[in-house]
C-alpha cells in the first residue's frame, strides 16, 4: 500500500468517524453517543426493583383458548438479562436508550436528512405487536392455535425517592408503586404476521 | 501556503513517525491475548443457552440483521460461530494467514454482536473500540512482523517506520476521540447537568442498587456503597468533574511524550470503569486491555521475556 493510498484512508476514516458524531449515527460500528449520556433532570428518582421470583416464572400470558401460563427466559432460551428488559421496559412500551438518545434534540439539519416530519420521532416502534409477534414465532403458535398467546401480564414495584430526602439522607421516605402492564393480540396485526419485522 | 505546509507536516509527524514494525505486530499479539478474555466475557450469556433450545425471533434486530434478513436466532450456530471466533483470534495471535484470521474474527464478533444485542433491542458499545482496532489491524502490515506469516515474507524487507505507525496513531486518535464525544454527547442530550452531584450518576447509583431489592428496614440488599455514596451528592460532584476532565483531556494523551504520565492517566481511566463496574454494573471492565495501543511495546515485551527465561532458569529440575 503506498503513502498516498494511506493519506486517503485516512481521510476517509476520519470522515466517516467524524461525519457519525456530526449526524448522530448510532450504528454498529460507528456510534455517536455511549450508553448512558441520556438524562431528564428531575425533583425525584424512581427505581425499579427486580423480582427474582417473577423472573424465574416469567410472563403470564393467556392463551386463546382461555388457559393462562408462564412464559420464561428458558421457554424463549434466551439470556436472563435480555429477558429482564423484555419483561421490565418492553412489555411497558418503553424501548432500548438508542431510541431515547436517538429521539432526543435532533438538529433541523439531522431531522431533515432522516425526512422527519414536525414532531416526528426517529425511532419508534410498537413493543406490543413485536412482543407478540415474538413470542408466539418462538413458541411455534400460529394464529389459528388453541394456544396462540392473545396477551401477556407484567408488573413491577417502583421506589420514587425524593432527591430533597436523599440529600438529608433520609432515604425512609419513600413512595412505592406498583406498574402494571397488559398487552393483547389484535386481529389488525395478522397481514404482519408472516413477514414479521422485515 | 504556509499554514497549509505546517498542517502537512504536523499530519506527516502525527500519523507517521513514532513505532516500527516490531511494535506492530507485537500489539497485534497482545490485543489478540486481551481479545480472547474480552470475547468469552462478551458473550458468556449467549454461551449459557441452550443449543438445541427454541430459537428466538428477535424483536429488534441489529441493522445488518435487518438488511440482510435475520429474524431469528439459530442457538448452535452461535456455539460454532463462538468456536471460529477463538480459533481465529488464536491465529491472528500468532500471524498465521493474519488478515484472514482477522477478517474472521471480525464478522464472528458482528454476527455474536448482533445476535446478543437482538434479543432486546439493547445496542451496547463495548465492541466499537476493539472493532475499530481491528479494522485498523486488517489495513496495516501487523502480520509481517513476529508472526509465522513473516517466515514466509522475509524477501520483501521490514515494514517502515511510517507503515508501522499510522495504524497505531489511528487508533489511539479513535480511542481518544471516543472519550471526548461522549462529553458532546452528554452536553448534547442532557446539558452540563449530566454532571451535576444531583444528575445523571446520582440518579444512575440509586437506580443500580435498589434494582436488586430493599429490605424491609429499607436498606438495599447489594450495592450499599452505591446507595450511601447516592446521599452524597457533594462527592458525586467532585467524581462528576474528574469524569468530565478526563473525558474532555483524553485527546492531550496523544501530545504526551512521558510514558510514566501516560500511564498514569491511563491508570486514572482504568479506575474509571473499575468504579462504574463495581458501583454501577457498567460492564466496560476489560476494555483497559486496548491502552495497550497507547505504548510502544517492544521494551516490555523484552522485559517479560528476560523476566520469563530467569524463571524458567531459577526453577528447580524435577530431577532434584
Amino acid at each position: 500500500m503506498s503513502r498516498t493510498t494511506v493519506h486517503f484512508i485516512l481521510v476517509m476514516y476520519l470522515f466517516v468517524v467524524w461525519g457519525a458524531v456530526i449526524f448522530r449515527i448510532d450504528r454498529f460500528p460507528i456510534t455517536w453517543v455511549p450508553m448512558y449520556s441520556n438524562y431528564y433532570p428531575s425533583e425525584t428518582i424512581s427505581a425499579k426493583v427486580w423480582d427474582k421470583e417473577k423472573i424465574a416464572n416469567g410472563l403470564l400470558v393467556t392463551h386463546q383458548d382461555g388457559s393462562t401460563s408462564y412464559v420464561s427466559s428458558k421457554d424463549l432460551n434466551i439470556p436472563q438479562p435480555n429477558f429482564r428488559r423484555l419483561y421490565y421496559e418492553r412489555m411497558f412500551g418503553s424501548g432500548p436508550p438508542k431510541h431515547h438518545q436517538g429521539n432526543r434534540n435532533l438538529s433541523p439539519l439531522n431531522r431533515w436528512i432522516r425526512g422527519l416530519k414536525e414532531n416526528e420521532p426517529n425511532f419508534q416502534a410498537d413493543w406490543d405487536w413485536r412482543m407478540c409477534w415474538s413470542v408466539n414465532q418462538t413458541l411455534e403458535y400460529q394464529p389459528t392455535d388453541p394456544k396462540f398467546i392473545i396477551g401477556a401480564e407484567a408488573d413491577y414495584q417502583v421506589r420514587v425517592y425524593r432527591k430533597q430526602d436523599i440529600m438529608n439522607q433520609d432515604v425512609s421516605k419513600v413512595r412505592i408503586k406498583t406498574i402494571h402492564a397488559k398487552i393483547q393480540w389484535k386481529d389488525e396485526w395478522l397481514p404482519r404476521w408472516e413477514h414479521g419485522l422485515l | 501556503m504556509a499554514f497549509s505546509k505546517s498542517i502537512t507536516r504536523i499530519w506527516n509527524q502525527f500519523f507517521f513517525t513514532g513505532f516500527s514494525g516490531e511494535s506492530l505486530g507485537l500489539l497485534r499479539m497482545y490485543i489478540g491475548i486481551g481479545l480472547l478474555f474480552f470475547h468469552t466475557y462478551q458473550f458468556a450469556t449467549v454461551l449459557s443457552l441452550n443449543p438445541v433450545g427454541a430459537m428466538y425471533y428477535y424483536i429488534e434486530p441489529i441493522w445488518y440483521f435487518r438488511v440482510l434478513g435475520i429474524q431469528y436466532h439459530i442457538p448452535a450456530l452461535s456455539f460454532v460461530i463462538y468456536a471460529i471466533l477463538m480459533w481465529a483470534t488464536v491465529t491472528m495471535i500468532l500471524g498465521k494467514w493474519t488478515k484472514t484470521s482477522i477478517l474472521a474474527v471480525i464478522l464472528c464478533i458482528f454476527y455474536l454482536k448482533g445476535v446478543r444485542d437482538s434479543f432486546s433491542g439493547d445496542v451496547h458499545h463495548r465492541y466499537i473500540i476493539p472493532m475499530q482496532i481491528l479494522f485498523l489491524f486488517l489495513l496495516s502490515k501487523c502480520g509481517e512482523v513476529h508472526s509465522r506469516d513473516a517466515t514466509h515474507l522475509r524477501s520483501q524487507g521490514e515494514v517502515q517506520e511510517w507503515e508501522a505507525s499510522w495504524p497505531i496513531k489511528t487508533m489511539q486518535l479513535y480511542v481518544a476521540s471516543f472519550y471526548f464525544w461522549s462529553v458532546i454527547a452528554k452536553v448534547q442530550l442532557a446539558g452540563w447537568v449530566w454532571f451535576s452531584g444531583e444528575g445523571q450518576i446520582q440518579e444512575n447509583l440509586i437506580q443500580r442498587s435498589v434494582r436488586w431489592g430493599v429490605t424491609d428496614e429499607g436498606d438495599v440488599v447489594k450495592n450499599s456503597i452505591s446507595f450511601a455514596l447516592a446521599q452524597h451528592p457533594d462527592i458525586i460532584q467532585v467524581i462528576s468533574l474528574l469524569v468530565l476532565a478526563f473525558e474532555l483531556g483524553f485527546p492531550l494523551i496523544l501530545l504526551v511524550k512521558s510514558v510514566k504520565l501516560r500511564a498514569l492517566f491511563l491508570a486514572w481511566v482504568t479506575l474509571f470503569h473499575i468504579s462504574t463496574f463495581v458501583l454501577l454494573d457498567v460492564n466496560f471492565l476489560l476494555i483497559p486491555f486496548v491502552y495497550l495501543i497507547f505504548f510502544d511495546l517492544v521494551p516490555i515485551h523484552q522485559w517479560l521475556k528476560t523476566r520469563f527465561s530467569q524463571l524458567i532458569r531459577g526453577r528447580p529440575s524435577l530431577a532434584n
